[in-house]
């Protein structure tokens, strides 16, 4: 049912809260009809995918010309020639995009998956409630499978089509299925619209769970940082994106008071959920809920994923407990080098390590502690996190014996490494940010530490350098031991993920957001791994909360955000409020929480515009292309899961930028403006098509610059739906920016101009003139009015859809 | 005597090997031709110049012979500190580098689409990649570089020279004297 934002009738909100003067009427049942698309398969919104690419081209960028795929193989398909098989480069790099967008999707399923099975055996089946603020409760599964969960049990069936959907599209790739790259592509957007809802289910599990915050703006602000982990105390580090274990190392330590002999610092996602356990609105289990209550602020984030190397060499860890995904792969390697014991808690990486899941804890303990193997599989959640708060405190002392014989590097060792460079530049050859390590050495060398500590955030620990070098010089170390006072002091603040939007939020900001009087909200994702990323994600958001817009971070990019502070020492958590709002700052929470941002857009489209949800994914994705003015950004992201999400959002109308090292995915959506008939977009209210500004003009994008990076975003933030004073306000910003960062105004500025009061005020009479003079536009100068010249008019009830079935009365 | 701009044809990025078809290393003379006979050659230099600034200077020596320029990232500011922007545009990589893979684009002046794409200044990975979009997507496009690197995905570059800035500054103004001779 079509209604006009601001006019929608009672009826179509029974099923979120009503204000009616001071009394609250919540309305239980969700009647809504179901829409047309539950549990959609592979073709089922083929159409919709077709519309986006059919405006924003698919553009391929090859990393690798060849294909080795079958024993036909190798192929080369250099210049779009044909395989064997008949498939050309479009198609094999669209089967190479979905692989990856694959191999995103599952990790997060699967991380669901897990916490599904291990969540049920804990506690059983809970309930499904996000509290009083939040109705909408999971707006994803509500609005691709049609459903509105009740318990925890009920999302066993979205999983479970997750999975089988996932195992069709994987069918997909093998030689000899599809053909088309722009099947593949519409394959790779249902991956991660797949993606998007195995997220919303393992944050949604975790969150009920272990009560985490259900979008409270003023979740607890946790240390951060390596210089945050206590040396006097054994330290625990939680790596990786499963809590699972981790929490049992926490709860452990909580029933037998043991906190001021161990730290428990998380390093990726792990990281930051823990930091969520028990702040939520209070645990159904009241035992459960009186012992543990605000446990998480107890625990720590070591730092992202770029770190985790530095952490080594930096000392930062007594044992370590991986669970699953970004986990380097050779954590096993440093572990055993520096003598730290591992413990793998998670089916998915084992890492050849003897499975001792049913052996007694103390056994186990003793075995680390004397460094009879370097590490254990224990894939008993309980289990696990005891021996790995067990090991940590026991293996302290002996790790401080052995350190003292032999330390990891001695000053001389250090000026030994040094000299020994012969100044061959092989090290810089594969250095992703480009850093002239030979310089750099060479400069320690002579005593000059400097370069190391300029460049210790810009490497993103990757250690390809020591892989190449012929002098074998341990590059990251020589980095660990010239910022061991860094390292002592990187104490920093974050706010604890804060979980979904609240309604209340919503309705809050919902009609700026779409007239554009907020100019946007900024979803800022993934890693920060690259060229300054991580000074660089905070130079981002800071650049836009100072702009008014709403700004949510979820992931390693809130962490590596959080080491900045402004003059007065404040971190940007500690600088702006938490709420889902102008000028705020959020920290959603880790990874799998950023489908609460997909969950924002389609609140948007139902709490503010009365949109029905259920089982309707193209109309919502609609909706949010052509109304919400909300661009993600991954700067640095490295992981396939980064590809995923961004396709995800692409689906749901979302544009993202991402940073230059992610030409590596391969593919991107631009569009054209010279092709003015890729702008067609159709009035809902007669079936009009009215050729609109491309806004937004791109899906996915890559930005060279940071600066590049920021224009985008604010241009990408404008949408059909802005009103005069929205779209001026965002033209404010496009232009302000490029004339910060560019030294000029960006040169398709007209291209968005519908009106005169769509002018930014600060340059309205420049504008004008060069519109006149320059474009050849019709002014009248005694109203101060546009004549001729803009795209279209602008007419403040024109509803834009690109979906026939939306149009209310055809002409 | 002129720089040696053939050695070191080693993908400044290893293990960015594309596969059969590589870039061929050639010496500036030959490169310097290549840019004087084209009809419609588009110079296209990015962020990196901000490191290297007296490149700014070199590029506006080669916009000044009538090759038009596409400042991509922020590089327009150089040329705006500069005073320069007669025939610089300032656009995005990637949206460059999708138009250019269109044969119907009309390019930035609307007169057509270009003949050979000349590229320097860019953040190696990300160019190599356009360099890639091109040689699979629209090869009537001829690629060169005149970075400091060997470009894997170009038709014509130099080999590597990102370790001896005086060779290389002195290798593109061996370009530039021919492309004005
Ligand atoms: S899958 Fe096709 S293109 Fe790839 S190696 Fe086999 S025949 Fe060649
Ligand atoms: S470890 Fe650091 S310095 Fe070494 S190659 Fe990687 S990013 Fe560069
Ligand atoms: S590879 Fe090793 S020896 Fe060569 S420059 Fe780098 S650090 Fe020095």
């Amino acid at each position: 049912m079509d209604k006009m934002e601001g006019s929608f009738a009672v009826e179509d909100m029974q099923n979120v809260q009503i204000n009616i003067g001071a009394i609250v009427k919540e309305v239980e049942e969700w009647d809504q009809p179901m829409g047309p698309f539950p549990y959609p398969s592979i073709a089922t919104l083929r159409d919709w995918d077709f519309k986006i690419m059919n405006r924003y081209k698919v553009f391929y960028s090859p990393i690798c010309d060849r294909c080795t795929l079958c024993t036909y193989g190798p192929c080369d398909l250099t210049g779009n020639k044909r395989g064997a098989c008949g498939i050309d480069q479009a198609a094999q790099q669209g089967r190479i995009v979905l692989i990856a967008v694959l191999m995103g999707c599952t990790a997060h399923a699967a991380h669901g998956r897990h916490l599904y099975h291990w969540c049920l055996d804990k506690f059983g089946d809970l309930p499904f409630k996000m509290g009083d603020e939040i109705l909408v409760d999971a707006p994803l599964t509500r609005t691709i499978a049609g459903i509105k969960p009740k318990t925890l049990k009920d999302f066993g069936p979205v999983l479970g089509y997750v999975e089988e959907q996932v195992s069709q599209l994987l069918a997909c790739t093998h030689t000899g299925q599809e053909g088309s790259y722009l099947d593949f592509e519409s394959k790779a957007l249902h991956a991660g619209m797949l993606d998007s809802l195995g997220k919303e289910v393992s944050d949604l599990i975790q969150i009920v769970a272990y009560d985490m915050p259900r979008g409270d703006e003023d979740a607890p602000l946790v240390e951060c940082g390596m210089g945050t982990l206590d040396k006097n105390k054994a330290i625990l580090i939680t790596y990786g994106h499963n809590l699972a274990g981790s929490a049992e190392a926490m709860f452990y330590t909580e029933d037998n008071n043991l906190w001021d002999k161990v730290d428990i610092g998380g390093v990726c996602c792990t990281a930051i959920d823990n930091t969520r356990i028990c702040e939520g609105i209070g645990h159904p289990d009241k035992e459960f809920n009186d012992k543990y209550r605000m446990v998480g602020a107890k625990a720590k984030i070591a730092g992202a994923i770029g770190w985790w190397r530095k952490m080594v060499r930096g000392d930062c860890m007594d044992c370590i407990m991986v669970d699953e995904q970004c986990v380097w792969t050779d954590a096993i390697v440093d572990a055993e080098k520096y003598k730290v014991p591992l413990i793998a808690t998670n089916e998915k990486i084992m890492l050849g390590l003897p499975d001792r899941t049913n052996d007694p804890v103390d056994e186990i303990v003793d075995d680390l502690v004397n460094f009879r193997m370097p590490g254990v599989v224990v894939l008993d959640p309980v289990k696990a996190g005891e021996v790995g708060v067990k090991t940590a405190i026991a293996v302290k002392p002996k790790r401080a014996e052995i350190r003292e014989a032999d330390p990891f590097l001695s000053e001389e060792d250090f000026k030994k490494y040094a000299e020994s460079c012969t100044y061959c530049h092989s090290c810089q050859f594969v250095c992703p940010p480009h850093i002239k390590i030979g310089d750099v050495v060479r400069a320690a060398a002579e005593g000059n530490y400097e370069p190391l500590s300029t460049t210790y955030e810009i490497c993103v620990g990757c250690r390809r350098c020591e892989q190449v070098c012929p002098q074998d010089i341990p590059i990251l170390s020589l980095y660990a031991y010239a910022n061991r006072d860094y390292i002592r002091n990187q104490k920093f603040k974050m706010r604890a993920g804060r979980g979904p939007v609240k309604d209340t939020e919503i309705r809050r900001v919902g009609a700026p957001l779409v007239l554009g009087t907020i100019p946007g909200v900024i979803a800022i994702i993934g890693c920060g791994n690259y060229p300054n990323g991580t000074k660089e994600c905070y130079d981002i958001a800071r650049e836009f909360v100072d702009r008014g817009f709403i700004v949510a971070a979820t992931g390693c990019m809130a962490m590596d955000m959080s080491l900045y502070t402004d003059a007065e020492g404040k971190t940007i958590w500690e600088q702006f409020p938490g709420g889902f709002d102008g000028r705020n700052i959020c920290n959603i929470g880790s990874c799998v929480a950023n489908a609460h941002l997909h969950g924002a857009g389609i609140k948007v489209a139902t709490i503010f515009a009365g949109r029905n949800e259920r089982a309707n994914y193209d109309d919502i994705a609609d909706y949010i292309l052509s109304k919400v003015g909300a661009c993600g950004v991954a700067w640095g992201a490295y992981s396939q899961k980064a590809a995923s999400i961004a396709t995800g959002f692409n689906r749901l109308g979302v544009p993202a930028v991402v940073q230059s090292h992610s030409v590596m995915y391969r593919r991107a959506f631009l569009g054209r403006t010279d092709k003015r008939e890729d702008w067609e977009i159709i009035d809902a209210r007669d079936g009009s098509k009215v050729y609109c500004e491309p806004a937004p003009e791109h899906m996915l994008y890559v930005a060279e610059s940071v600066e590049e990076c920021m224009l985008m975003m604010a241009k990408l933030c404008i949408r059909p739906s802005d009103n005069n004073s929205g779209r001026m306000i965002k033209l404010t910003h496009y232009c302000d920016i490029s004339m910060k960062y560019f030294g000029c105004m960006p040169p398709d500025w007209p291209i968005y101009v519908r009106h005169a009061s769509d002018l930014p005020l600060k340059w309205k009479e420049d504008m004008m003139k060069e519109l006149e003079s320059k474009y050849g536009w019709e002014i009248d100068w005694k109203r101060k009015a546009i004549l001729s010249g803009p795209i279209r008019k602008s007419d403040v009830s024109f509803d834009p859809t690109n979906i026939e079935r939306k149009i209310r009365v055809k002409k | 005597m002129a720089v040696d701009t053939t050695k070191n044809p080693v993908p400044f990025e290893m293990a960015q090997i594309p596969g059969p078809e590589m870039a061929k290393a050639y010496n500036t003379a030959v490169i310097g031709a290549i840019l004087k006979k084209a009809k419609r050659p588009l110079l296209v230099v990015g962020a990196e110049l901000f490191e290297d600034p007296v490149m700014f200077d070199k590029a506006i020596e080669i916009g000044k012979t009538g090759v038009p320029i596409a400042a991509t990232a922020h590089s327009i500011k150089g040329f705006v500190e500069r005073g320069y922007t007669e025939n610089v545009t300032m656009i995005g990589l990637h949206p460059l580098t999708n138009y250019l893979r269109f044969k119907d684009w009309q390019g930035l002046d609307g007169k057509g689409q270009y003949d050979v794409v000349i590229f320097t200044g860019i953040f190696y990975k990300f160019a190599s990649a356009m360099f890639s979009a091109l040689k699979n997507f629209n090869r009537d496009i001829k690629r060169v570089s005149i970075d400091r690197y060997y470009h894997v995905n170009a038709d014509m570059t130099f080999g590597n020279l990102a370790f001896n800035p005086d060779q290389y500054h002195e290798a593109v103004d061996e370009v530039i004297a021919k492309l004005k001779a």
